[in-house]
């Protein structure tokens, strides 16, 4: 089965092709915001290097977040029109997993995305051996409430990886008594071809995505939402 | 990038599908030969703002992407047409909102690469103008546009459908801005237009005397926030001085004043320029009272006059379709790194 992988949660722009469980390609570009002018032409690129067909793509990936929401909405309208047009199956993977799941080693994984204003969209995962269980489910915090949250697992060595990882870490050492492992940079970005290969593993396991039901990890009310329920309560009459 | 697509003739049918998502409607269209529309699908986000006085650019967003894809299969559907069918795709890539046109715009560069067809990136603003040709395809050349809705006033002379010249624009809000601003003022409700509209029916619109765009002056732009700020000025003195603010009055005295307005230096330009046709187009030439007052003087010159029906003056994807097939005659193609452009101009 040979599935594209598209993540443009984060500033990095990934994108891989997988078949099976080979890699044939990954790209993770450091791109900031411009995933909207780069995606497409470096699909088409790939295809062309590696001399495939559009229509030969039998299945997608793409990262669901959190991350943020314009990246995101790039990258599932570009995987939905592919689900679409080809009539394959569609996956969506949490940002958040993609980036634990490149840690191996046994323990407690806690990855990080950069949500901005000193905070972190983060999750907690358990990996033992070759499951990895999620323990703490996505949510957005400064590193004193992740610290907490960390303390609370026990005694096991716990891995932070993902965006701003080296620095949230050695703050983690500092308040944890924990052994605080900080895997290098190679771990500080959700990598495109861990997607494509978790989106086979779940496509393979029938748990793929409605295609008209797939959206981003939000996390988060529209800014104006939350306004309006501040002012006006839970009451919807209003004309 | 001509010779990597097969191209049609311009003898032979050719089909657009077309994407539009820069504002608060959702909308897929498919247009034949350009003018004939075979389907034009529209989900209509306007009861999700309303209670926010305005778009809300991340909501509009998040119901672009999830309304977006509905919308492409009702609309290929209404055409009896499948996805192989098609021979070009097109999308507004601005004016707008960023977060919308994106995903219009990304949408359309998949079905360009995964159908191997040509992308045609549409300005919205081009799009409104061409509804007119839609409904009105012998429309006589040279004509004058004005362009008039919540995001651009703009005045145009097109000697023919490819070659145009921008008189004037606003130099401040827009027509349909102004209408927003004033309806929130006067919490008469969202959409601003049809609130106004609405409120002005029974209302006299020599009330109180706002301020007129000045027709002795040779420019051809427009400007609205001296009128914006002389009707929140007389409202707040009312309040004042405790006197009855009736918001019939009001409404129908501001729309008057815009559309005088408009009608000056649409007139000015009428006046200048040797031309066959008028053509009212945007949002805000739903305005019936607009309508009515430009009709009057239009006639006076003997001039044939158009304005689109009202299904196109909101926004919709059959005006981008028929914008793209121009643009596949003119082999005028978007690359698929094309941006969007919020404050894309013509
Ligand atoms: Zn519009």
């Amino acid at each position: 089965m040979l599935i594209l992988g598209i993540d443009t949660s984060t500033e990095v722009l990934g994108l891989a092709l997988a078949d099976e469980n080979k890699i044939k390609a990954e790209y993770n570009l450091r791109l900031r915001r411009q995933h909207s002018e780069k995606l497409l032409p470096l699909i088409k690129e790939m295809f062309a290097v590696l001399e495939i067909e559009p229509s030969e793509i039998e299945a997608v990936a793409v990262s669901t977040g959190p991350g943020s929401f314009t990246g995101l909405r790039i990258g599932i309208t570009a995987a939905k029109i592919i689900s679409r047009i080809n009539n394959i199956p569609i996956k969506g993977v949490s940002t958040l997993e993609i980036t634990a799941s490149s840690v191996k080693n046994n323990g407690i994984i806690i990855p990080l995305i950069d949500a901005g204003r000193n905070r972190f969209y983060f999750s907690i995962y358990l990996r033992e051996d070759n499951n990895l269980k999620l323990i703490s489910d996505p949510e957005a915090a400064q590193l004193d409430i992740i610290s907490k949250k960390a303390a609370a697992v026990g005694s096991k060595d716990i891995y932070v990886v993902g965006e701003k990882s080296k620095k949230a870490a050695d703050i983690l050492a500092a308040e944890l008594d924990n052994n605080i492992i900080y895997p290098g940079r190679e771990f500080d970005y959700p990598q495109s071809s861990i997607l494509a290969v978790l989106g086979h593993e779940y496509i393979e396991q029938k748990r793929e995505d409605d295609l008209y039901k797939i959206k981003p990890k939000y996390l988060k009310k529209p800014q104006a939402e939350i306004n309006w329920l501040k002012k006006y309560g839970s009451q919807k009459s209003e004309s | 990038m001509n010779s990597e697509y097969e191209l049609k003739n311009k003898d032979e049918d050719i089909y657009i599908l077309a994407f539009e998502t820069s504002c608060d409607e959702t909308a897929a269209a498919v247009s034949k030969n350009g003018l004939e529309i075979l389907s034009n699908t529209v989900s209509s986000q306007v009861d999700l703002h309303k209670k926010f006085g305005g778009v809300v650019p991340e909501i509009a967003s998040r119901k672009h992407l999830e309304f977006l894809l509905p919308v492409i299969d009702e609309s290929l559907e209404k055409a009896q047409l499948s996805f192989s069918d098609i021979d070009a795709v097109a999308a507004t890539y601005g004016p707008g909102l960023v977060g919308g046109l994106l995903v219009g715009l990304t949408a359309a560069k998949t079905v360009s690469l995964f159908l191997n067809i040509p992308l045609i990136g549409v300005n919205h603003i081009a799009g409104h103008i061409y509804a007119n040709f839609i409904e009105n395809p012998a429309i006589e050349k040279p004509l004058i546009c004005l362009t008039i809705s919540g995001g651009h006033t703009d005045l145009l002379y097109f000697e023919d459908l490819k070659d145009y010249k921008i008189l004037g624009r606003t130099r401040d809000d827009a027509a349909g801005e102004a209408f927003d601003k004033i309806a929130r003022f006067m919490n008469l409700g969202y959409p601003g237009g049809p609130a106004i509209e609405k409120a002005a029916m029974n209302g006299n619109p020599e009330a109180a005397n706002f301020p007129r765009a000045i027709s002795d002056n040779e420019s051809f732009d427009f400007s609205f926030s001296g009128l914006k700020t002389a009707v929140m000025n007389y409202i707040n003195n009312k309040k004042q001085k405790n006197e009855e603010i009736n918001k019939a009055d009001i409404a129908a005295s501001f729309q008057e004043a815009v559309v005088d307005s408009l009608k000056i230096k649409l007139m000015q330009a009428v006046e200048k320029y040797d031309i066959k046709s008028v053509v009212l187009s945007g949002g805000v030439a739903a305005n019936k009272r607009l309508r009515t007052a430009v009709k009057k003087e239009i006639e006076k010159y003997g001039l044939d006059f158009y304005y689109p029906p009202l299904q196109f003056c909101t926004d919709n994807a059959a005006m981008i379709a028929a914008v793209a097939y121009y643009q596949y005659l003119n082999r005028d193609f978007s690359d698929l790194s094309l941006s969007a452009d919020p404050s894309l101009k013509l």
